[in-house]
């Protein structure tokens, strides 16, 4: 019973409140203000969190949940569930044909393949820069760079792929006239040496610089008949030298025991000097 | 002794080799005993694990020992939001982690005493608190009071436990699958969720919550909004969800949310 009227006493209470509060309000609104004072004055305690069980969300908060609600990542498919895309063969047509069979005869022919890149030089130049490697029979080819790399692909030349990207030129000659294609080059700052096959061997730019230092072939011939010259005769020398000098010992020997002593003197003075 | 070997080397060699080759009476015996031979998995290496003097779970006392007890404010701030303390594993593998906010009492402690010291093996595993002995004072006004007449007298006291937090630890030479079922078993009876979990699965766990917070695909999160109060949303946050960006709402964790 006791609790059960605890509870009475509580809500009465709380009624009585309620009650004064709407008094209070009525009064306001019905009196003219003329230096009132609050009949009542509520104080806020600033809500409570409530943890005991899930507060009932605010309509504003659950919009704002279902905004911000995680995203997970789209799924990426597992490997091996779609077919791997069909590889395009494509058939060459006649002109990549004919570029190709181009290209095999020019590697076959010529010593020098110089891949150069061309910084936008305009035809002026590129007439001026043909016309003076062309005195040193030097030609200047042009070629797409997708057929270059499918004929590259295929052939001994395949490590050369990676030099023929953007706008490149070739060089060819049928002699190694490295010296005048890079003075050549020199005059003309636009293009740029990326690399080259000299003699079926692929040099990068500073390995043409270095390969155009080099004597030329009839020299280092002769450099070399010299040495291996030298080195025989330096033997035979090597293999003589004893032989003679005991023969000049001897000789010189024989000369002193001769009878006539008359010799003596000068031998003397010259051990003497 | 000598059929033995010769059955499982017959056994390895029915292994290696195809056997529809093999015909006759001899090779189709020890076809069937090459069935039997299991190579077992090696069992987890315990060399390095130093059991503790006492491996149970200290006794702990009912009343903290203070001169002059105070009565506290209700403060439910302490159980609102992840733990701080008490987040990882210390000398233990296993534990009990606690999935939400709450108060443990006395008798709870007692029950997991009780059950995880029975339940066991103290020679193999061993046991520690992670949690406090009861310290928060919690007030009642008797039976039969009229209301008022000021605060009521200290009735009980208890521990306060944030998401996130290990209550118990276990660890020695013993796997998961040994002691998941007393765990499990006592981790039904506390007042919050709570979950059994192991190192590794604790480090995936917050590694999950982390993964989710870097992939989240929306471009919109709480924490932004909220701190911007953007259409004056303030009015209906607090600070307490400013802070948590709206992973919890009050004890209650919400699970899925970044």
């Amino acid at each position: 019973m006791v609790p059960m009227n605890a509870a009475f006493i509580c809500r009465h209470f709380l009624n009585y409140v309620f009650l004064s509060k709407m008094a209070a309000t009525l009064c306001v609104k019905l009196l003219p203000k003329q230096g009132w004072l609050p009949l009542t004055q509520s104080v806020r305690h600033g809500s409570k969190a409530v943890t005991r069980h899930r507060k009932p969300v605010h309509f504003l908060r659950q919009k704002l949940m279902a905004v911000t609600r995680y995203i997970p990542p789209p799924r990426v498919a597992p490997p091996g569930a779609y077919p791997p895309p069909a590889e395009q063969v494509q058939e060459d047509n006649a002109l990549t044909v004919l570029i190709k069979r181009n290209l095999k005869k020019l590697f076959q022919e010529n010593k020098i393949i110089a891949v150069v890149q061309n910084n936008a030089s305009n035809s002026e130049d590129m007439m001026n820069l043909k016309y003076r490697l062309h005195k040193h029979g030097i030609t200047v080819k042009f070629f797409p760079n997708q057929v270059m790399r499918s004929f590259l692909k295929d052939s001994i030349y395949c490590n050369m792929a990676p030099l023929l990207i953007g706008p490149t030129v070739l060089f060819v000659c049928k002699e190694p006239k490295v010296k005048e294609m890079l003075m050549t080059l020199r005059s003309s700052p636009q293009m740029t040496l990326l690399g080259a096959c000299i003699d079926n061997t692929l040099l990068s730019a500073e390995g043409v610089v270095a390969y155009s230092k080099l004597p030329s072939m009839t020299v280092v011939q002769g450099q070399l008949v010299s040495g291996l010259t030298m080195l025989t005769s330096r033997t035979a020398h090597m293999l003589q030298h004893h032989p003679a000098h005991l023969s000049a010992l001897l000789q010189q020997y024989v000369k002193q025991q001769s009878p006539d002593n008359s010799a003596e003197g000068a031998p003397k003075a010259e051990e003497a000097t | 002794m000598i059929s033995f070997i010769k059955a499982a080397v017959g056994g390895l060699t029915g292994v290696c080799g195809a056997p529809g080759h093999r015909q006759g009476p001899l090779y189709n015996h020890l076809k069937v005993l090459a069935a039997g031979l299991k190579t077992y998995e090696i069992p987890p290496d315990y060399s390095d694990v130093v059991l503790p003097v006492k491996p149970k779970l200290k006794f702990l006392n009912k009343v903290p020992n203070v001169i002059k007890a105070r009565k506290e404010m209700k403060n439910l701030k302490d159980i609102q939001g992840p733990a701080v303390s008490a987040n990882t594993f210390t000398t233990g593998q296993y534990g009990i982690v606690a999935l939400g906010g709450g108060y443990l009492h006395w008798g709870h402690m007692e029950m997991m005493r009780l059950t995880i010291n029975r339940k066991m093996d103290s020679r193999t595993t061993f046991a520690r608190w992670r949690i406090n002995a009861p310290y928060k004072p919690i007030t009642r006004k008797g039976l039969g009071q009229r209301m008022g007449g000021g605060k009521g007298a200290i009735d009980h006291y208890v521990t306060p436990v944030r998401y996130g937090r290990l209550i118990v630890e276990v660890g020695g030479k013993v796997e998961l699958g040994e002691v998941e079922h007393i765990l499990t078993e006592v981790a039904k009876k506390l007042p919050f969720p709570a979950k059994v979990m192991s190192r590794e699965m604790l480090a995936a766990f917050q590694k999950k919550q982390a993964d989710m917070e870097q992939n989240n695909q929306n471009p919109w999160t709480f924490k932004q909004i909220a701190r911007g109060n953007m259409l004056g949303i303030r009015k209906v946050l607090s600070p307490f969800d400013l802070k948590n960006g709206g992973r919890f709402m009050g004890k209650f964790h919400l699970p899925g949310r970044v």
